[in-house]
């Protein structure tokens, strides 16, 4: 896992409808370390999409530069896992082969494959359903394997795009201590967009509140790892996290 | 009632033993009521025989060798057709379906010469190819190939587009996207169109043999007609239904049932 780096990055579109430039990004700079969990938060509208698909080479940037472990980024590459909200799990492929897809197109051959699908499903607890479909599975356990996919396949720098977004709000939780005992384990480097300001807080290291395509603040969580909603839930810290980042974008 | 319910019981087991014998048992009814219009007399038994004596034109057939026969030459021409038909559609669609501008430019072209049904182009073909193999083949492969073009464009292009993005931050080649991703999404719908395709081309086969034939199904039906064997006719019509039902249940609904279906991609 590498460090990223967003320098002066923007975004424009043209509209055909309108025949005018949009902004998504007017101007976002933004270091996130090796082995970091930055969140970025915002209303809707507020380009934070834009932003994870820039990083993640899906969309072209207009201006500035996105570095990678000090490589510029220029489409999409296996350095930056995805990890997306509707999933995006290819039904025709097993959980199983679903996780060693990108050792797959690496090259890595089949008993080498088995192994990493059973460490990662363990990791994601989900063994007992390796020759599954994800058809077969809840909404829940598509985004665990979701995660581990990503995971597998050893990037720099995993994005995530709302990953819980759409699934109930009790798996949201368990899924969202998952993500954090595994990210306390190994300690990715994750860039987590979310609408959600307490899933923001839960989570990550520092939150950036993202306002019109720009950087409003950048808010350090310091609360102590390991976290879980039980212990988190009822503390005064976390409220006050929560709350700041809360009032930070309304006011966006 | 416990006789009723001993048949019933008896009836789910061997249904279940034998899927066939379920699809059967909606036409009894069918077959009754028309064993009893034949057998009121209303319409002259030359003209509307009933299922006993069909039966018993079908097995003459059967055992003269004409029918087998016959029905070989028709299902030989249709697989020739379909196989070329489907090894030129299906790249083509992927083609069309993976480039806009091929999209852009071939779509008017493809629902033109879609609209020209299979029939409408036997004049023409009677003229440059005479009566024979050619001109059916070129019916047949030219009706399977529409929907199976249509259907393939539709399938690449409705592939979510996350898929491919997925793939792409998975390290995947556009190669290896193509056969991991598009094609594996499309699949369903290549499937969809193989199914419209062989059943447009059976027909189409069917009335190409009429007209051009010397042999087949189509050609047993309309020469039977020049013989008054309304029985001949019958029979004829009987075993295009049966055939087609074997097709599709025996080989495309499978097909159908292990791909779409268990990806969830198709609701059963």
């Amino acid at each position: 896992m590498k460090s990223l780096a967003l320098e002066n990055l923007s975004k424009t579109y043209f509209d055909p409808y309108r025949g005018t430039q949009l902004t998504a990004i007017k101007d976002v700079s933004l270091n996130v370390k090796e082995g970091d969990f930055v969140a970025v938060v915002g209303p809707s509208g507020c380009g934070k999409s834009t932003i994870l698909n820039m990083i993640a080479g899906f969309v072209p940037v207009t201006s500035g530069r996105i570095l990678v472990d000090g490589r510029e980024v220029k489409g999409p590459g296996p350095d930056r896992g995805v990890v997306f909200q509707s999933h995006a799990l290819f039904p025709w492929k097993t959980v199983a082969e679903n996780v060693t897809f990108g050792p797959k197109m690496r090259g890595v051959g089949k008993q080498e494959r088995a192994k990493i699908a059973e460490e990662y499903l363990a990791l994601a607890g989900l063994s007992h359903a390796a020759d599954q479909y994800p058809a077969e599975l809840s909404g829940g356990m598509q985004q665990r394997v979701g995660v581990v996919r990503a995971l597998a396949n050893n990037p720099d720098v995993l994005l995530m795009d709302e990953p819980f977004a759409s699934v109930d709000a009790q798996t949201r939780m368990t899924l969202q201590e998952e993500l954090t005992r595994i990210w306390e384990e190994r300690r990715p480097t994750v860039v987590f967009i979310t609408h959600d300001v307490s899933e923001a807080v839960f989570l990550a290291n520092r939150v950036v509140v993202l306002s019109k395509g720009l950087v409003l603040e950048k808010v350090e969580i310091p609360l102590a790892r390991p976290r879980s909603w039980e212990r988190l839930v009822e503390d005064d810290k976390f409220k006050a996290l929560s709350n700041q980042v809360l009032q930070l974008v309304r006011s966006a | 009632m416990t006789a009723l319910y001993t048949i019933w019981g008896c009836y789910v087991r061997w249904s279940q033993r034998w899927p066939a014998l379920a699809a059967f048992v909606p036409f009894i009814p069918l077959i009754a009521a028309w064993w009893f219009i034949a057998w009121l007399q209303i319409f002259p038994p030359v003209f509307l025989p009933g299922p006993v004596e069909v039966v018993q034109t079908g097995w003459d057939l059967t055992y003269k060798g004409i029918l087998s026969e016959y029905l070989a030459d028709s299902l030989a021409r249709l697989a020739v057709g379909a196989a070329a038909g489907m090894a030129i559609a299906i790249p083509l669609g992927v083609f069309i379906g993976l480039n806009r501008k091929a999209h852009e430019f071939s779509w008017p072209i493809l629902l033109f010469f879609q609209a020209i049904g299979d029939i409408a182009w036997l004049p023409i073909l009677l003229v440059w190819f005479g009566f024979g193999l050619t001109t059916m083949t070129f019916v047949i492969v030219y009706t399977v190939l529409f929907p199976v073009v249509l259907n393939t464009v539709l399938g690449i292009r409705s592939v979510k587009p996350e898929l491919g993005r997925a793939a792409q931050s998975l390290g995947a080649s556009p190669a290896r996207i193509l056969f991991e991703v598009t094609l594996p999404g499309a699949l369903p719908n290549i499937i969809t169109g193989l199914r419209n395709g062989l059943g447009y081309g059976w027909r189409a086969l069917i009335a190409a043999e009429i007209i051009v034939g010397t042999s087949g199904i189509g050609f047993l039906m309309f020469d039977a007609r020049r013989a008054g064997s309304v029985e001949e006719i019958v029979v004829g019509m009987i075993v295009l239904g049966v055939l087609w039902y074997i097709v599709d249940s025996w080989f495309l609904a499978p097909i159908e049932r292990a791909t779409g279906q268990r990806w969830g991609l198709v609701t059963s």
